[in-house]
């Protein structure tokens, strides 16, 4: 491969979505079969050019810019930088997004509006390689705030149901809420450096005045937690889940809500020096960590059991962010990506099926459906961290690396596995194993005999990423290479004092850290087997669970009283609007006395 | 001494006016309703473009657009008849090129739209009459006469918003923009008489010349600033000053509306800045007025805007918050004495002229459409306006309206890669530049205001893209290409602008200079 090629990968990888995006548009509805392929072909197109992005030759470091173009005041260059951190994730973009179109052959088949779709799915994996490519903080930006547009429109796809569109419209303004975080900081940087490029960012970043740097670092960490869907601005994510499944794989699991993550390990090196920032970061996480999995233990719902569950593992990136273990967190993120796409697409597949997302009217899925449970029971496998799926890897290393820098967090994040495995024991149970409650019986479609036909293009969708849950971890000692060789700002973060070789390592295994975290998961297995045995019932409540669900609920009302008081705010401001030509004139009047007062009468 | 291009633009739009009236008259009285009218003032206009195009030369000619306002630019760009002072700087020129656009916009579109209603030709007349005086406007050197161009530009949009006088609603709009507008004429003529006592001048530029000189701490001047301020501020609608907008746009023809939100606002903003340049001596307070209007201006328009269930008031609402980013740049601006703000507050006043003008001819397009099921305009009927349930579905009918409608909204919305965006970036990084604390909160509160304003767009956009559609929609007619062509042009253009901003710097950077210049920085 040559080296000339690297823009043009870049273009394809990027722009081939966003073209198949205006084709698939102007696609009629009324040609299921064109839109399938196109889609498909136009995802595959720039899942090969990203994949070629990690071939060797094409390493590119933070400050080498592989394509540049001026345009002119307030924007400076527009660069697109492949550097290891931009390049894996944009990997997972196209791949996963490809998957996700395919596996959408089958689950939107039949489905009205099916160009709008592929359209806004197409738009949305472009945008997300656009952010992690871009060189440029408002390039940067720009496609951050695509992928949000995309986000919010896929939620609210199927938007005659009022709930899509109120959870669209609380997803947009959330992550939205973030995207002024980031422009404030985005534009306080370009005020005092010379440009506005990434590499400029964090090698000039010392220079700045340390209470303006303070204010980047926590802007930037306010959008973090908004796109990554962080406690406390976690409560778009569960409601979310009214986009089609694959949607939530794609957006909601596999890559937009991991973009928090990656701007916070992106400019990480620039924002260690601030009093307080790490600390801010470790705590945010961990709270997200455990909270959101204590949620998951509560919820009913299949698809919000996995976003909580996704809310509490980008808790652990961030914790491993926040420690400073850039390749670990990022390894892991890498990790959660197939993993929780897999769980999703086998929940797709089972909702397609079933045309429910309550646990309690599943059961038996086991019997019914293995061509599905099998690949799902291996993503919940990896989720718990059992070895040697690829979870127990990303997961043991994250770990290990807490142990050595605080004992407390090692603590915390070891906790928050156990209650990893106890949901994820629960939601198995109650989908697969258990029969349906006996209340929800009645409207279990149990009743079909034979073994459902799931449309070939789920299940090629859900065993290539179940293959890669089994074997993705083997490329962890290249994966750090390659991110050491590249970021040269990040280097002194990444694996500092390890050989990369020894990652993948009995040393590993047998880590007090990796024991100690194996022996808590496979103690709340044996806690679920034990609540099984002993016939309690699937909904698990007592005083801990309450406070948890108070506090959710606490979340969800404080979001909701903040848009109550903006709504009456604007009622009381509409009532100054009378309409009354007499009152208009004395507004005009009271306008004219107020300036008065205060230019000349203050003088 | 030959009349320079610039009053020849002027002349030629509002002389040719009374002629489109009389042979649109005279085609109605006769019965034949041949378009006469509407074909006459498109020639007119074309015309008017020719007439610009040497107006262009001249201006690039003099070398205005390489290097900073010279004084013999100035000396050269003046044309002086009497006590009448006539200046063409980047201003004027920003303004002319906005104004021309979006005329020429509405009359092809208003083919249909209005099309053979009653006065017809009465809307063709003062559509010219308006451009032309808006251009007056921009390019008017002296108080006095600029005072005459703005109070002939409220004259000729009057029977533009009560276009549809058998309408109660329209009549009461229209009587309340007529009082308050007058309310505000009196006061600018007030500041004026002041300014005109203490200095005896009228011309701008020599007002500043006697106040630089003069000993500070007059208060005449700044009370002489504060009537400006109000007098203009009136029809930019800075808050608490806006309480008419909100009717007249909503009830206008939307072609009107469009003119109104996109350009009327704007020609009031520069015909305010030209004032007070006169005043430039305390240009930071000034700029601190001007930001804390357009903070007033963003919140109350933007919350206002949440609530409403007409389509067209709420894109009313939405032009008050969208004043308050111009205002903020322009502000920023003079508060600090950058070029960049005020670059960055043009670009928007262009932006938001674009955005806004393509966003009400969007609306008028889907209302000619289902205007069927709302009942007739100008009955006394049960006609009722077009609310946001109306538009239910209206994608599948109407993709292409539906389509640049979306785009327009959501670069209000301030989404990139959209125009809007740009201009709000650009706005917010100049106002970054100042490192005050006081400017970053005004910055925050623009951010966040934007978000909010996404609260209104987002579900008017959702609704259109909905699968269950309107009755009036399901029942609604075509709509003819003439009216579609203004759309995808205006569509387009909005796009590109922004992709690539720096196309709108052949306008946006003389304005700003010129501006710098008229404030003496």
């Amino acid at each position: 491969m040559y080296r000339e090629f690297l823009p043009y990968l870049i273009f394809l990888t990027i722009g081939t979505p966003w073209i198949g995006a205006f084709i698939v548009w102007v696609t009629s509805d009324n040609r299921p079969r064109a839109l399938n392929f196109l889609a498909s072909a136009f995802s595959l197109i720039a899942a090969i050019a990203a994949l070629l992005l990690l071939d060797q030759s094409q390493w590119t470091a933070t400050n080498e810019v592989s394509f540049q173009l001026p345009m002119g005041p307030f924007i400076g260059d527009m660069t697109f930088v492949a550097d290891g951190l931009g390049v894996y994730l944009a990997v997972i973009a196209t791949v996963i997004g490809s998957l996700t179109v395919i596996f959408s052959i089958g689950y939107m088949a039949g489905s009205a509006q099916l160009s709008r779709y592929y359209a806004l799915v197409l738009l949305f994996i472009g945008s997300m390689c656009g952010l992690v490519l871009s060189g440029n903080l408002l390039f940067l930006f720009l496609f951050w705030e695509a992928t949000a547009f995309c986000s919010y429109a896929l939620i609210s796809f199927h938007n005659d149901d009022p709930k899509a569109v109120a959870a669209g419209i609380k997803a947009l303004i959330i992550t939205q809420l973030g995207g002024v975080g980031l422009l404030i900081g985005i534009v306080i940087a370009a005020a005092n450096l010379p440009d506005l490029q990434v590499s400029t960012f964090l090698a000039q970043s010392g220079s700045l005045p340390s209470n303006i740097l303070a204010v980047i670092a926590f802007s930037f960490l306010f959008a973090a937690i908004a796109k990554s869907a962080q406690v406390p601005l976690h409560v778009w994510l569960p409601d979310a889940m009214e986009a089609p499944t694959p949607v939530s794989a794609l957006i909601h699991a596999a890559t937009m809500v991991n973009a928090g993550v990656y701007l916070l390990a992106r400019f990480y090196p620039s924002f260690v020096p601030v009093t307080g920032w790490t600390t801010i970061v470790i705590t945010v996480g961990i709270l997200s960590a455990l909270l959101a999995a204590g949620m998951a233990i509560m919820s009913n719902d299949l698809k919000r059991v996995l976003a909580y569950s996704t809310v509490s593992q980008l808790g652990y990136m961030v914790t491993g962010v926040g420690i400073g273990a850039i390749f670990q967190s990022q390894f892991y993120l890498f990790s959660h990506s197939i993993f929780k796409a897999l769980l999703f697409l086998g929940a797709g597949a089972i909702i397609h099926e079933l045309g429910t997302r309550d646990m309690r009217e599943m059961g038996n899925l086991w019997k019914r459906m293995p061509q599905v449970a099998i690949p799902f029971l291996i993503g919940a496998a990896a989720l718990v961290g059992l070895p040697f799926f690829n979870g127990y890897w990303s997961k043991e290393l994250l770990i290990e690396a807490a142990f050595e820098y605080n004992l407390v967090v090692f603590g915390l994040l070891v906790i928050g596995a156990g209650i990893t495995a106890f949901y994820a024991s629960r939601m198995c149970w109650m989908v697969f194993f258990t029969k349906p409650q006996a209340a929800f019986e009645s409207f279990a479609p149990v009743s079909s005999p034979h073994r459902p036909h799931v449309h070939w293009s789920m299940l090629l969708a859900i065993f290539i990423l179940a293959i890669n849950v089994l074997f993705a971890w083997l490329t962890a000692g290249r994966f750090a290479l390659w991110l050491r060789a590249v970021l040269p700002y990040h280097a002194p973060y990444i694996l500092h004092g390890h050989d990369p070789a020894t990652l993948i390592s009995w040393a590993t295994i047998f880590s007090i850290s990796a024991l100690a975290t194996l022996s808590v998961t496979i103690l709340a297995i044996g806690a679920w087997w034990w609540r099984v045995r002993s016939d309690r019932p699937a909904d698990v409540s007592g005083r801990m669970s309450l406070a948890i669900r108070w506090l959710d609920f606490a979340f969800n009302r404080s979001v909701s009283g903040i848009a109550s008081v903006t709504m009456s705010a604007a009622g009381l401001l509409q009532k100054t609007q009378t309409g009354q030509l007499n009152w208009n004139t004395v507004g005009i009047a009271m306008a004219l006395i107020a300036l008065l007062i205060i230019l000349v009468g203050i003088r | 001494m030959g009349l320079p291009p610039f009053v020849w633009l002027i002349l030629w739009l509002i002389l040719s006016a009374p002629f489109v009236y009389i042979i649109g008259r005279i085609d109605v009285r006769t019965g034949s309703r041949r378009y006469l009218a509407h074909w006459l003032s498109l020639l007119c206009m074309a015309l008017a473009w020719v007439a610009f195009g040497r107006v262009l030369t001249d201006f690039f000619g003099a070398g205005n657009s390489t290097s900073d306002v010279s004084p013999d630019f100035v000396s050269q760009a003046t044309w002086r008849l009497g006590a009448i002072t006539m200046r063409f700087d980047g201003l004027s020129l920003l303004l002319a090129a906005l104004v021309l656009t979006l005329t020429t916009a509405i009359l092809i579109y208003s083919r249909s739209y209005i099309g053979r209603s009653e006065g017809a030709e009465k809307h063709y007349a003062l559509l010219l009459i308006l451009c032309g005086v808006m251009i007056g406007l921009g390019s008017a050197g002296d108080l006095f006469n600029l005072w005459l161009w703005f109070e002939a530009m409220a004259i000729a949009s009057y029977p533009l918003v009560v276009f549809y006088h058998r309408d109660r609603t329209s009549l009461e709009a229209g009587i309340k923009y007529l009082v308050q507008s007058s309310a505000g004429s009196v006061f600018i003529l007030l500041g004026i008489s002041l300014v005109f006592l203490s200095t005896g001048s009228l011309d701008v530029l020599e007002i500043r010349q006697a106040i630089e000189s003069a000993p500070t701490g007059t208060p005449l001047w700044v009370i002489a600033g504060v009537l400006f301020f109000i007098g203009f501020g009136i029809k930019v609608a800075l808050v608490p000053l806006h309480t008419w907008l909100p009717d007249a746009h909503a009830q206008a023809p939307s072609g009107i509306s469009a003119i109104l939100s996109a350009v009327v606002i704007e020609a009031g903003l520069i015909a305010l800045l030209r004032a007070l340049s006169a005043l430039g001596g305390a240009s930071s307070t000034w700029g601190a007025l001007l930001i804390g209007f357009g903070v007033l201006n963003m919140i109350l328009g933007n919350l206002i805007a949440l609530r409403q269930k007409q389509v067209k008031r709420l894109l009313a609402f939405s032009s008050i918050s969208q004043v308050g980013y111009m205002v903020v740049g322009i502000g920023v601006a003079l508060y600090l004495g950058t070029t960049a703000g005020s670059q960055a507050g043009f670009f928007h006043l262009l932006s938001h002229g674009l955005m806004k003008g393509l966003a009400f001819l969007a609306v008028g397009a889907l209302l000619f459409a289902v205007q069927h099921g709302l009942g007739e305009p100008g009955s006394e009927e049960n006609h009722h306006s077009l609310n946001i349930e109306d538009l239910n579905g209206a994608a599948q009918r109407y993709p292409i309206i539906v389509l640049v409608f979306s785009l327009a909204l959501l670069g209000l919305g301030g989404l990139p890669p959209l125009v809007g965006f740009m201009s709000k970036w650009q706005i917010m990084v100049a106002g970054a530049q100042a490192n005050d604390t006081i400017i970053l909160i005004v910055l925050l509160i623009a951010g966040l205001s934007s978000v909010l304003s996404l609260g209104y767009y987002a579900p008017l956009i959702n609704a259109m893209y909905r699968r269950n559609q309107a009755t009036v929609i399901s029942q609604g007619r075509s709509v003819p290409l003439s009216m579609l062509i203004p759309l995808i042009v205006i569509g387009i253009s909005i796009v590109i602008l922004g992709i690539v901003p720096i196309l709108a710097g052949w306008l946006t950077i003389p304005a700003a200079r010129a501006l710098m210049a008229a404030f003496g920085q």
